[in-house]
């Protein structure tokens, strides 16, 4: 079975660091971007400004109390040792418990980085510097396969930057609603996207336009339309719209050709992209996703 | 410490096991698994977290004091043991256990693997 290409490059740069057994990190320049880190050519932890890390997922959905985080911090800073091991140690997560956490949210933060803009991929060795790395160092032919499925499963139905909120009549009639679901429910404003949405409850970003998707279908909530300027940059030749790429809702985007980003009215500020200010890459560039691909198929995730 | 492979290797040495993987189930990612596993996996570990989900809608949202606590699925020849582990994160995690069905015992096989599935995440 073939496997949708996730932004080709971001896969020859990963490939190149597992061949070389990198450690260090792998600096991806684009929207949203982020930085890979990477022990003997493994993918160890992902930052990026697109999903909530392993530790806004702790501490956001109260799985690890802010004193039991802190503490743990104070241990690992005095000792010297892993954060991981000093949350295990006081009880806080179990072993098993952190390292499924650490591998749902590395798969979490490679979806959004590999559907997203990859304008250039830089690596670099260094001492591996991050709060909480897996180790062992997971596979990255797995998490991009994973990224693949989720472009698969979710199709046009929601982008990551699409903004919904609830319909008063549903909310009152509807069926009960499960306990991630009002949560949700209750943070869809019209003002928050998927991402924010994702960020305030400690959820993933996937998991959460799953269920925004969902929510949709179930008619309890409904999408805000976009403005006026941004409904002229969907129908714009050469720009991808929404229905171009699940997880990016280019339409959505304020940044047009030769203009700068623009806040507008009645909608939050944009996130900040994480760009190389030497790269010069048109704005126009759609996104890459979905390319078919002809090379074999990628092993099931976790069976490394 | 043991990893999670480790830990669900263990659950391997159950008398016709042949398959053991943890799922997330708010997304439907296999996060770790043992044993055999078709290249299709992936796709058919995503509706085995559907059906949790909609098991869960069956049993009532509302109902605080109940919660699904396991799925059987009987073949003519395989059967299928969804476990649920609480973690406190998002929907929870899910232990998927495929056994050959002439090699197994239904109940004691899940109270096999029930037995282990508290130290899969310990």
């Amino acid at each position: 079975m073939a496997v949708p290409d996730v932004s080709g490059s971001l896969r020859e740069a990963l490939t190149a660091c597992a061949a070389g057994g990198l450690t260090g990190v792998l600096r991806v320049a684009g929207d949203p971007g982020g930085v890979v880190h990477l022990i003997d050519g493994g993918v160890a932890a992902i930052a990026t400004p697109g999903a909530p890390s392993a530790e806004v997922i702790l501490l956001r959905s109260g799985r690890v109390s802010e004193a039991g985080w802190d503490a743990a911090f104070t241990a690992s800073a005095a000792s010297g040792t892993s954060m991981c091991a000093e949350l295990v140690a006081s009880s806080a997560a179990g072993t098993g418990e952190l390292e499924a956490l650490l591998r749902i949210a590395l798969a979490d933060a490679m979806f959004v980085l590999a559907t997203g803009l990859v304008e250039e991929c830089e690596p670099r060795p260094s001492q591996v510097d991050c709060l909480l790395a897996l180790e062992p160092a997971a596979d990255f032919g797995p998490l991009l396969a994973e990224a693949a499925r989720r472009v698969r499963v979710l199709g046009a139905t929601v982008g990551e930057r699409d903004r919904f909120v609830v319909v008063p009549a549903a909310k009152r009639s509807g069926p009960p609603l499960s306990s991630g679901q009002d949560e949700i429910v209750t943070l869809a404003d019209g003002r928050r996207t998927a991402r924010d949405i994702a960020f305030a409850s400690g959820r993933g970003v996937y998991a959460t336009m799953l269920q925004l998707a969902r929510l949709r279908e179930a008619g309890v909530l409904t999408a805000v339309r976009s403005g006026p300027a941004s409904a002229a940059r969907e129908r714009a030749p050469g720009t991808a719209g929404p229905a171009a790429s699940a997880g990016s809702a280019a339409g959505d985007r304020s940044d047009a050709p030769g203009g700068l980003p623009r806040r507008e009215k009645g909608l939050p500020s944009l996130p900040r992209r994480t760009v190389d200010a030497r790269v010069n890459v048109s704005r126009t560039t759609p996104h890459r996703l979905l390319r078919p691909r002809s090379g074999g198929d990628v092993g099931p995730l976790g069976a490394e | 410490m043991p990893g999670l492979k480790e830990s669900l290797g263990q659950i391997l040495a159950v008398e016709g096991v042949r398959t053991v993987a943890l799922i997330d189930i708010a997304t439907g990612m296999v996060v770790r698994s043992a044993g055999a596993a078709e290249a299709r996996f992936p796709e058919a570990a995503a509706g085995v977290a559907d059906e949790v989900r909609l098991a869960r809608t069956a049993l009532g949202p509302g109902q605080r004091d109940d919660d699904l606590e396991e799925i059987a699925l009987t073949g003519t020849r395989s059967l299928q043991l969804s476990k649920v582990l609480d973690t406190g994160l998002g929907d929870g995690l899910l232990l998927f256990v495929d056994l050959d069905r002439s090699r197994s015992n239904v109940a004691l096989a899940s109270l096999l693997v029930s037995n282990l599935a508290s130290t899969v995440l310990a």
